[in-house]
């Protein structure tokens, strides 16, 4: 196996992904394999399963996990992050032009490809650094799961795409080639829309932009492998619309050469349950067990049906993980989180 | 602890709006949710439009149907629903709203606004978020429910108007927008559905959003629901500790302990409308009947 070992979680938003990431980090980290885990999802919830105050938010700089030897823990700022890629690739002067361009500034807050794509050069710089066996990586959810695989080409053919080569011209002379003549109906189109000053802000942006091409395809031509080489596992519960998006990530994963190794069917209900009767007795309590009873016997069997349903249909290795009434919030409950999984092991 | 307080706990009013956003965090049932409504609305004689912001499928599956499209459906009567397709909304927004004239050569001027649309903060959102509202104005429906993207995301959609009135200094774009957030803020016109699960991390999330919509004034919010509220459950814990029957005892602990982070939960929201748990296999568009009548029971 190589150095670092990449393994990331993803899935529809609910399915308790950063919970299971951090579980499988303590797992392992128990085996004395140092261990990092990074959400990019800016929920609290990675510290809160840790039993952690995570300070330093804004420098992406990893926090020590007590009482586990080997676990860090870090949760990606990435308007840090997309500031540090532009430095990283082109000259100060134009790092700093951009860091004043108003376009750029909300670009870099709100453009989510380009936040994707900074967690992952996060994740990369990460994973060169050798300082960690295993990364285990925390995705946003949903639709920004998928983009968090997709964003490295997508940047790529944002900075280095015929659009915007068309838009400014094949090399990289200057503002006035921005207004080529072949761009003209698409510049007054754009500025009856936009108006003149903003596109200057944007061309001024694009033309900066291209200067970090090289360092920025070569970068991300890196993630995609990085990526390529993950041990990718996608969570799901038995809600419609976790599995619906659980099978997403299997039917278009592999478009990009990502493919998903295992689901993982997270609050997994006993099979016992099914056919369980209550109490026999005929007191009010015994009424109400037997009642209990008959609505989680028919839980249990959507949620059996569910799992034999994404079993069925995904020819992939699943682990079931039992459905715990509270998160876990200290490292000790992360660990009886796993221990109570079914095939988890196996899948690491 | 303060807790912002519920804007109102009726239902007429709510239906009698022009458009409800309904959101949440992801997971929580907000397209189930949009079709209880749109039934609700339904019966009390309104024509109702359903926009999906997000997928195809979900709120199809809650209609009985595979999946929605850019072109509205019609269903059970006169239900309209239709899929948000950024390509087609772009498309219509730029030869509709913006009156380019039919000679600009528009495919590639198509695809290189895609380009910008997708880089310029705001733009996208406003011409996604734009769809509902030219519908509303447009006046086909009596209302348009939205089942939107998770609050997160959804802020980020509310703010774009105020975004590219920022950033945009002129043109067609920013006068759109400014048109966009006054109907938004409007609450005759608009309100927000924020939906939650009496969980810890849901229960969060709408807390916060609460705060920052309660600071932000994007939209008026119009109620606050809890989906899959447990039923009660009364049993001594002399009892529970008796119990030798293994299922039973496990049921009951899982449903007492769901129910004690329900109350934790609960206790941090104002809630409107309480929606209950729905127990055993129900096809979506069952779940979507019976949340329509759970809701009557609510008032």
């Amino acid at each position: 196996m190589r150095r670092p070992e990449i393994i990331i979680v993803t899935g529809a938003g609910g399915v308790g992904k950063t919970t299971l990431s951090a579980g499988i980090a303590a797992v392992i980290a128990q085996r004395a394999t140092r261990t990092l885990v990074i959400t990019v999802d800016p929920a609290r919830r990675l510290a809160d399963a840790l039993g952690i105050t995570m300070r330093d938010r804004t420098t992406n700089r990893p926090t020590a996990v007590p009482d586990t030897g080997s676990l860090d823990a870090v949760m990606l700022d990435v308007t840090a992050s997309w500031e540090a890629i532009t430095r990283r690739h082109t000259t100060p002067e134009v790092a700093d032009r951009l860091a004043d361009n108003p376009y750029f500034r909300a670009v870099a807050d709100r453009f989510p490809a380009a936040q994707a794509y900074a967690a992952g050069e996060q994740v990369a710089e990460f994973a060169q650094s050798g300082d960690w066996d295993v990364l285990v990586v925390d995705t946003p959810p949903a639709e920004g799961g998928i983009e968090f695989f997709t964003a490295p080409r997508r940047m790529r053919e944002l900075v280095g795409g015929r659009l915007l080569r068309w838009l400014t011209g094949a090399r990289i002379p200057g503002r006035r080639m921005f207004y080529r003549r072949a761009a003209r109906p698409m510049l007054r189109l754009a500025d009856t829309l936009l108006g003149s000053a903003l596109l200057e802000e944007i061309a001024d942006f694009l033309l900066d932009l291209r200067t970090l091409y090289d360092g920025l395809a070569a970068r991300a031509a890196a993630i995609d492998r990085l990526f390529g080489r993950a041990t990718v596992l996608v969570a799901t519960t038995d809600s419609p619309g976790s599995m619906r998006e659980a099978g997403r990530f299997f039917s278009s994963l592999p478009e990009i050469d990502v493919s998903p190794h295992a689901l993982i069917f997270n609050r997994a209900l006993p099979d016992s349950w099914i056919t369980a009767r209550g109490p026999k007795g005929n007191t009010a309590e015994d009424e109400a067990l037997r009642e209990n009873m008959a609505r989680w016997g028919l839980e249990a069997r959507r949620n059996r049906d569910a799992r034999q349903e994404m079993a069925a249909r995904l020819a992939v290795p699943m682990a079931t993980v039992p459905w715990l009434r509270r998160p876990p919030t200290d490292i000790s409950g992360l660990a009886d989180l796993v221990a109570g999984a079914d095939g988890l092991e196996d899948i690491l | 602890m303060s807790v912002p307080q519920p804007a109102l706990t009726s239902l007429r009013p709510m239906l009698e709006r022009r458009l409800l956003i309904v959101s949440g965090k992801g997971g929580v049932g907000k397209s189930a949710i949009s079709v209880a409504l749109a039934l609700r609305a339904q019966r009390a004689g309104k024509r109702v439009l359903i926009s999906a912001m997000t997928d195809r499928v979900g709120a199809a599956s809650h209609l009985g149907a595979d999946r929605l499209f850019y072109e509205p459906t019609t269903f059970h009567g006169d239900i309209q629903a239709m899929a948000i397709d950024r390509a087609e909304a772009l498309d219509e927004y730029i030869k509709l709203q913006l009156r380019i004239p039919a000679a600009a050569p528009m495919r590639s001027l198509i695809r290189a606004m895609q380009v910008l649309a997708d880089t310029a903060p705001g733009i996208r959102e406003v011409i996604t978020m734009g769809k509902p509202i030219f519908d509303v104005w447009q006046a086909n429906h009596d209302l348009v429910i939205v089942d939107a993207p998770p609050i997160g995301q959804l802020m980020s959609y509310l703010r774009a108007p105020a975004v590219v009135a920022d950033l945009v200094p002129t043109g067609a774009v920013r006068d759109q927008a400014y048109r966009m957030g006054a109907t938004l803020v409007d609450p005759e016109q608009a309100a927000l559905i924020l939906i939650t699960t009496p969980e810890d991390l849901p229960a969060l999330e709408t807390r916060e959003a609460l705060v920052e919509l309660e600071s932000e004034q994007l939209v008026h919010l119009g109620a606050v629901v809890a989906n899959r509220v447990l039923p009660p459950f009364d049993i001594s814990p002399e009892r529970l500790a008796a119990l030798p029957e293994r299922p039973a005892s496990e049921a009951a602990q899982h449903h007492i302990g769901l129910l004690d982070v329900q109350k934790t939960a609960l206790a941090q929201l104002p809630i409107d409308i309480h929606l209950p748990y729905l127990f055993g296999v129900h096809t979506p568009a069952e779940v979507a009947a019976r949340l329509a009548d759970a809701w009557d029971n609510n008032l």
